[in-house]
């Protein structure tokens, strides 16, 4: 089939001098290859430039072709664009203006690539999988600073130029005198390092600011025309949308991953052959990092042989063996539970102590202040720690052992942020109860909170800030001093110990974190996410500042692509917990009535529906038919055939899949067949 | 450095940008590279050749095992020795930048691994592929038997019409299945 085909020829030495695609050459005998070479430039793409123009040619960049040949069909494609007329040409124009289009704006985003040479480093000598955890947090950092943006727009720009305006508040005339008493900063002397205090924990003139929610206020600014601008709804709205927005960019984000991950399906299959086509990165820089690398593939390729080895070899377990394991896998997994439960416990106990004694000043006071974020950080480093022990004993297949792990850490993180709110719940609402006595008057504890929006949002403040500061405190006390112990001092203990490795996920859960306490402080602390963003711009820099001095690269890698899926869908469960708080803070609890924009409503998102009947008669109308049933149960109807169909093209795809690959298979089979039959003809006719 | 000498005009650059898929920044940081690589007395020709031991001393080739067969594979000369003029230099970025489609990469990536250039992998072909990327280092060689072990498994899990020899639409249909091939299939100046 494939018989002594010449090379074609292009491109000499010469300037000027070019040769029309299609002359062929002599075979040249200076070659020193006796294979019959293939010849790459008879692509059947050549087919389609001549027969007729059912769809748009090809992207010439998307050619295998050498530069000289591209030129030689771009000149060509050009001369019959000049002939032809009509629907064509202009159909054509426009995909090319599109094309350039695209091009432009690839361009012009290529400046504000944040970090990119870093990243490209960092690829270079750690791999891909690092690289994947330095790529989310620049994604968090940029979404941040968005949501930065749309808050600062929306509902603090107009705070400021209301409060500039001028008057404060003005008081409905209730009988609930005693719930209006409310003093954030009491002036007076205020001795020095009572500021740093105020800094630490958000109190003092840090709560009398507009970084806490009690600042706001509820009336709408009044301009001298008609222009009004209700802040109440705007905070409301924006805290809303915020949340909106932070969801279609992680879902966006996880579209690529999510066609990639669900495309590649069964993993088991083709196992060997994807380690030899694509593993090796040619990103990678300088020697070590080769060396390094081809260490790798060829630890993998070790490890997968002689897995397969022993399952060949190994007969199956007795039964008696079957019945041990699987006890011993159950009495680890009940091993698990109970420390996580242990942990959760301790940040319930911890939280409430620290609500009770939160008015201690000084040092001790700080502590205690502190106490629910020291409990959170010690339990999400040592439960970790100790499941890994346990995992070792559970003799799991290395990647359930990886899966099993993650998960076990991110219901450890996750939960345990759970038990804070629904702590501080408890405090704020007298759990749920309204007519206990404390909570009788205002409903919800006045007593302990005359402003609890501001106690839940300086709590969400106080841990993003702990978290920061153990970063920096373990990277100074933890992972200088050790490196420096390992390089300088040669004994058996450091070199069993060794550098440290840089663990992508538990890094990445810290992250995950770290938003979710974000996300469900911004409604009671509106600055938060700038403070965010500053506070993932330093991590940025200390993680990289720690990566290339202090770790070496590990020998098993984290595959970049799948787990990128991973970590959108893990910090998506984040957004869930922060929704979940949000929703029940706006819905259910009583708002407070000394401070913020929302006193003197039974709810927040009671504010609503009095705005509604504000609007004119012709949109409230709009938004009644968009609610009722008419147009709902025809839309949910029209959504599910919508879904059924893509169901159906999924599954059809698939189906065409294994079929075509069926076909290949006969094919094969076919020309072995004759090939058979050709040399049988030939031994017959000599 | 000889840059204003050897400047790209507009009309080079924008058809480059439509003949490649790098961008104006990157074409013109190839220029600089390439010219930069050229010897004193041929700064500013135009069509010249680099040879290949000149082409893999840049940092981003010079230790990645399959540097030869790069050059090789992109070469125009007639006696392919492996040497590139600047358009085959940026035919090479092309292939390995970022905007570069799954189709082409994995096609030169076939041509990279086909040693024999015969349009198949043979177990030859497969077999300097896998000394290739374990390195040759004592430590990290297969011996033989695992080499036939490996080889076996790949022939069986990528042959589709089991010929004995992995052709081009196989290749591509394995690689289709890695999400990290286009990611890792990249040199970016």
């Amino acid at each position: 089939m494939i018989g002594e085909l010449e090379r074609q020829g292009l491109g000499n030495d010469f300037p000027g001098d070019q040769e029309p695609p299609r002359l062929r050459r002599a075979p040249s005998r200076a070659s020193d290859r006796n294979y019959p070479r293939y010849d790459w430039s008879a692509d059947p793409a050549e087919e389609e430039d001549g027969a007729g123009n059912a769809e748009a040619p090809p992207e010439i960049r998307t050619l295998p072709w050498p530069m000289e040949r591209k030129r030689a069909v771009r000149q060509v494609q050009q001369m019959r664009a000049h002939v032809s007329f009509g629907a064509e040409s202009w159909r054509r124009n426009k995909t090319k203006s599109l094309r350039k289009l695209q091009q432009n704006v690839r361009e012009f985003l290529y400046f504000f690539s944040l970090w990119r040479k870093s990243l490209q480093k960092i690829g270079g000598n750690f791999g891909g999988g690092v690289k994947s955890y330095f790529v989310f947090l620049r994604f968090l950092v940029v979404l941040n600073f968005v949501s930065f943006l749309l808050i600062a727009g929306f509902v603090i720009a107009p705070s400021l130029v209301r409060r500039s305006a001028g008057t404060g508040g003005f008081v409905n005339s209730t009988d609930k005198e005693s719930c209006l008493v409310y003093d954030p900063n009491p002036q007076g002397l205020v001795v020095f390092y009572e500021f740093f205090l105020h800094l630490l924990s958000g109190t003092g003139f840090m709560e009398d600011s507009f970084m806490f929610y009690g600042y706001y206020n509820n009336n709408t600014a009044v301009e001298d025309g008609s222009l009004s601008y209700n802040i109440p709804l705007a905070y409301l709205f924006t805290a809303a949308f915020y949340f909106a927005f932070c969801l279609c960019c992680i879902i966006a984000r996880m579209g690529t991953a999510a066609r990639v991950a669900v495309a590649t399906g069964g993993r088991a299959i083709g196992n060997y052959s994807l380690i030899v086509f694509t593993g090796w990165d040619y990103g990678c820089l300088g020697d070590r990092a080769t060396k390094l690398k081809q260490k790798n593939i060829y630890y993998r390729l070790q490890v997968d042989l002689e897995e397969e080895r022993i399952k060949k070899r190994a007969a199956s377990l007795t039964p008696w063996r079957k019945v041990a394991l699987y006890t011993l896998r159950v009495l680890m997994f009940l091993i698990a539970l109970g420390l996580i439960g242990t942990a959760f416990y301790g940040i319930f106990e911890a939280t409430k102590f620290s609500q009770e004694n939160g008015d201690r000043f000084g040092i001790l006071g700080l502590f205690i202040e502190y106490l629910p974020s020291i409990v959170i950080t010690t339990g999400n480093f040592l439960v970790p720690l100790l499941c890994d022990q346990i995992a070792l004993l559970e003799k799991y297949s290395p990647s359930i052992t990886v899966v099993v792990a993650l998960l076990r850490a991110v219901v450890l993180r996750l939960v345990s942020l759970g038990i804070l709110l629904f702590t501080l719940w408890s405090q704020i609402t007298c759990s749920g109860d309204l007519e206990k006595e404390d909570c009788g008057n205002c409903s919800y504890n006045n007593k302990k909170y005359q402003c609890w929006e501001t106690s839940v949002g300086q709590e969400m403040y106080k841990l993003t800030l702990f978290d920061l500061l153990v970063t920096i405190a373990l990277l100074v006390l933890v992972e200088f001093p050790r490196r420096m112990v390992v390089d300088n001092w040669s004994s058996k203990l450091s070199q069993l110990v060794g550098r440290q490795e840089f663990v992508v996920p538990s890094n990445v859960l810290g992250l995950v974190y770290g938003q979710t306490v974000v996300w469900t402080g911004a409604l009671f602390c509106p600055l938060l996410p700038l403070i965010n963003t500053i506070k993932f711009v330093i991590l940025f820099y200390c993680k990289k500042i720690t990566l290339f001095c202090n770790c070496r690269p590990a020998l098993k890698t984290f595959r970049s692509t799948t787990s990128t899926f991973f970590f959108l869908v893990v910090l998506l469960f984040g957004w869930g917990l922060a929704l979940v708080a949000m929703i029940y803070s706006l819905a259910v609890i009583h708002p407070s009535y000394a401070c913020g924009p929302f006193r003197f409503f039974t709810t927040m998102w009671a504010i609503v529906p009095n705005s509604f009947y504000s609007l004119s008669e012709v949109t409230q109308e709009f938004l009644f038919f968009i609610g009722s049933q008419a147009f709902s149960i025809p839309l949910f109807a029209l959504s599910c055939v919508v879904m059924c169909y893509f169901i159906a093209l999924a599954s059809i795809y698939g189906r065409s899949v294994a079929m075509l690959k069926a076909q290949l298979k006969l094919e094969g089979q076919d020309k072995q067949f004759l090939v058979k039959q050709i040399e049988k003809m030939k031994r017959n006719n000599i | 450095m000889g840059s204003t000498s050897s400047q790209l005009d507009k009309d080079a650059l924008s058809e480059y940008q439509e003949l490649t898929f790098l961008t104006k920044q990157e074409i013109i940081l190839a220029h600089e590279r390439f010219s930069a690589m050229l010897p004193q007395e041929y700064k500013g020709a135009t069509n010249i050749r680099l040879p290949m031991e000149k082409i893999l001393e840049m940092p981003e080739l010079k230790s990645n095992p399959f540097n030869k067969r790069i050059c090789h594979v992109f070469s125009t000369s007639q006696p392919n020795d492996g040497s590139l003029t600047f358009e085959d230099f940026l035919d090479l970025l092309s292939a390995f930048s970022e905007a570069a489609t799954m189709e082409i990469k994995s096609h030169y990536a076939f041509r990279i691994f086909d040693s024999d250039n015969d349009g198949t992998l043979g177990r030859e072909d497969l077999e300097k592929m896998v000394t290739l990327l374990t390195g040759d280092s004592k430590d990290t060689s297969l011996n033989g038997e695992e080499m036939g072990q490996l080889i076996n498994n790949i022939l069986e899990e990528s042959d589709i019409d089991k010929d004995g020899t992995v052709n081009l639409s196989e290749f591509q249909h394995v690689i289709s299945r890695s999400p990290d091939f286009v990611s890792s299939f990249k040199i970016v100046l």
